[in-house]
């Protein structure tokens, strides 16, 4: 990660003046590196020569380290003349850019380097603002360079020019990374604000996938569960709208047979993606939190119970001959056995972790919460096998049945379920005693036409 | 339901051959209506168990860690079932059902009461 956006003068130790390293997306200014680069060549012309404090700090440049232990960062830009960029700092460069000292040190929170080295600062930032004055002039230029001034007479017209134009765009840099920084500042405001939205939503009941895993503490297994149900839901949507339409256009036997077989296959997908998630967070699935509030309200070893949906749909799938009623009512009974097992099943298990945590004599604390993980491992295996019902519940149903009917009962699934979560985001916004009158009407109504328009089964209900 | 096992300090030569714990698994399994390899701490075990009494059944029971052979007859169980739990695992009539999933999945889709009438488990 350190690397990918540091521009190849820096990573190549060059002595650049920071400035033109510019906020992640923006072009490499090489006006700035080409005076850094002239300069740099000034500078080595000028090595018998006086020492031109301007240039160098005394140390050869070839290094860049402005700041060794801090990871490189693009806020940072040595301070001219300033006390706090001490040690390695890109002298020669920044030196040049004396207008814009001021902000750089308002951009610069972060710098770690806090150290006073005034000597050889107080004589470049001397050199430097001589600089800035006969930068602009450059007709003076000529004179200058007969002048006694060592470092002056190093820069010939052209150079001038250069510099002055680098100037002015490091300062357009400048400008353009304070404007950016100030943007940055208020998504980041907005970013929390939509956090907390969120997490109100989330807390009343509303399903949001996506951005589970930022909000509230959510495991990664649980987060991703939350994805692909979501994703599953809309499918779902799809798949019924297809067994509407597919009943409503009178559809042969074996071209309705299709559609039926793909919405078992869309249920088959959904026992998968639980099977993954019993594995990643098995609590996210038994405390029923990927579910709307009505649903959890009937939740059974982290999803429906299998009898109690047979129960719904038995008055709906009239009419049915005598072998088809036998068979839901068998069906129905069977299951009711498999979830009286389970659940006992399940009992113990909890009473053998209480016994387990309550503790006892001889046992020790880690050896103590050893076995209880154990325990706790076989939730896994409970909400597996209770997957396992629901999933051969359904795949019963769809051979006692015909073709049509099977398509009217999953419609009728669907549906019912549909209504559950639409009932779980009305009830999170209906009307509370402490707030003010005239909103309530406005808001409900509001929430029904924000429940899905197929929802023109509600008299049925 | 009625435990089995050779809990009660009768001695057998130890003997490691694979073969012949298998032996004795499908001989324990083919002397009831409805055999039951269990672990009396396992829970999905209980569950299991539950299942046939509330049906009306009297399955045999062995606790595997309450038999002298019983950690070689989870290992055979478990090379039989290709999977590392090893228990519940229920045989009706002397053939193999499977495990907790089988079980059920044969009793949702209607196969299992016909299978336990036909081994003697079951009247009506």
């Amino acid at each position: 990660m350190a690397n990918h956006n540091i521009p190849y003068a820096v990573l190549h130790g060059m002595n650049v003046p920071t400035s033109f390293i510019h906020q992640e997306g923006s072009s490499f200014d090489f006006g700035e590196l080409e005076e850094a680069i002239v300069l740099q060549g000034v500078k080595i012309r000028n090595d018998d020569e006086a020492k031109a404090p301007l240039f160098t700090t005394g140390r050869p440049a070839a290094t860049l380290e402005m700041f060794p232990s801090w990871p490189m960062r693009f806020h940072q830009t040595p301070r001219v003349g300033s006390s706090k960029s001490g040690g390695e700092s890109t002298d020669s460069g920044s030196a040049v850019n004396t207008n814009s000292s001021k902000t750089e040190n308002q951009l610069e929170p972060e710098s770690p380097i806090s150290t006073k080295k005034t000597t050889p600062l107080d004589q470049q930032q001397g050199m430097a603002s001589d600089i800035s004055r006969t930068g602009t002039s450059i007709a003076k230029l000529p004179q200058e360079k007969r002048r006694g001034s060592t470092s002056e007479k190093q820069l010939d017209a052209k150079t001038l020019r250069r510099l002055a134009q680098n100037r002015e765009a490091a300062r357009k840099s400048r400008l353009r990374k304070k404007a950016y920084v100030q943007q940055l500042e208020s998504s980041r405001i907005k970013l929390t604000q939509l956090e907390q939205d969120l997490q109100r939503a989330r807390s009343q009941g509303f399903f949001l996938g996506g951005c589970a895993a930022a909000v509230g503490n959510i495991s990664t297994g649980a987060a991703i569960f939350d994805m692909e149900y979501s994703r599953w839901l809309e499918d779902d949507q799809r798949h019924m709208s297809e067994l509407r339409t597919g009943l409503n256009a009178h559809l042969s036997d074996s071209d309705l047979r299709i559609i039926v077989d793909s919405y078992i296959s869309h249920y088959d997908e959904l026992f998968r993606l639980k099977v993954a998630a019993v594995k990643a967070d098995v609590f996210h699935l038994l405390t029923g939190m990927w579910a709307t509030p009505a649903e959890r309200c009937f939740l059974w070893m982290g999803g429906f119970r299998p009898s109690e949906l047979i129960k719904m749909l038995i008055s709906q799938l009239d009419p049915l001959t005598e072998q088809q009623v036998m068979g839901i009512y068998s069906l129905q009974h069977s299951s009711q056995q498999a979830e009286e097992a389970l659940t006992q099943g399940l009992e113990q298990l909890h009473q053998s972790l209480i016994d387990t945590v309550a503790g006892g004599p001889v046992i020790d604390g880690m050896q103590q919460m050893a076995v209880a993980l154990g325990k706790l491992a076989n939730l896994e295996g409970f909400v597996r096998q209770a997957d396992n019902l629901r999933q051969q519940t359904l795949h019963q149903l769809s051979r006692i049945l015909t073709v049509r009917q099977a398509a009217r009962c999953f419609l009728m699934i669907g549906e019912y379920y549909g209504r559950l979560r639409a009932l779980s985001s009305l009830w999170a916004s209906r009307p509370r005693e402490s707030m003010m009158g005239d909103d309530h009407s406005c808001q409900t109504t509001t929430d029904l036409q924000m429940v899905q328009p197929s929802q023109n089964h509600f008299s049925n209900f | 339901m009625h435990y089995q096992g050779e809990s009660w300090g009768y001695y057998m030569p130890t003997s490691s051959m694979p073969s012949d714990t298998m032996e004795r698994v499908v001989k324990l399994a083919s002397e009831s209506a409805v055999v039951i390899f269990s672990l009396s701490s396992c829970c999905m075990c209980h569950a299991v168990k539950r299942l046939f009494c509330g049906m009306g059944v009297n399955p045999t029971v062995y606790e595997l860690d309450q038999d002298l052979r019983g950690k070689e007859m989870e290992r055979a169980l478990m090379r039989l079932l290709g999977n590392s739990q090893a228990v519940p695992v229920v045989f009706i009539g002397g053939k193999l059902i499977g495990s907790m999933d089988r079980v059920m999945a044969s009793h949702i889709n209607g196969t299992l009461v016909p299978l336990l009438k036909e081994a003697g488990a079951l009247w009506l």
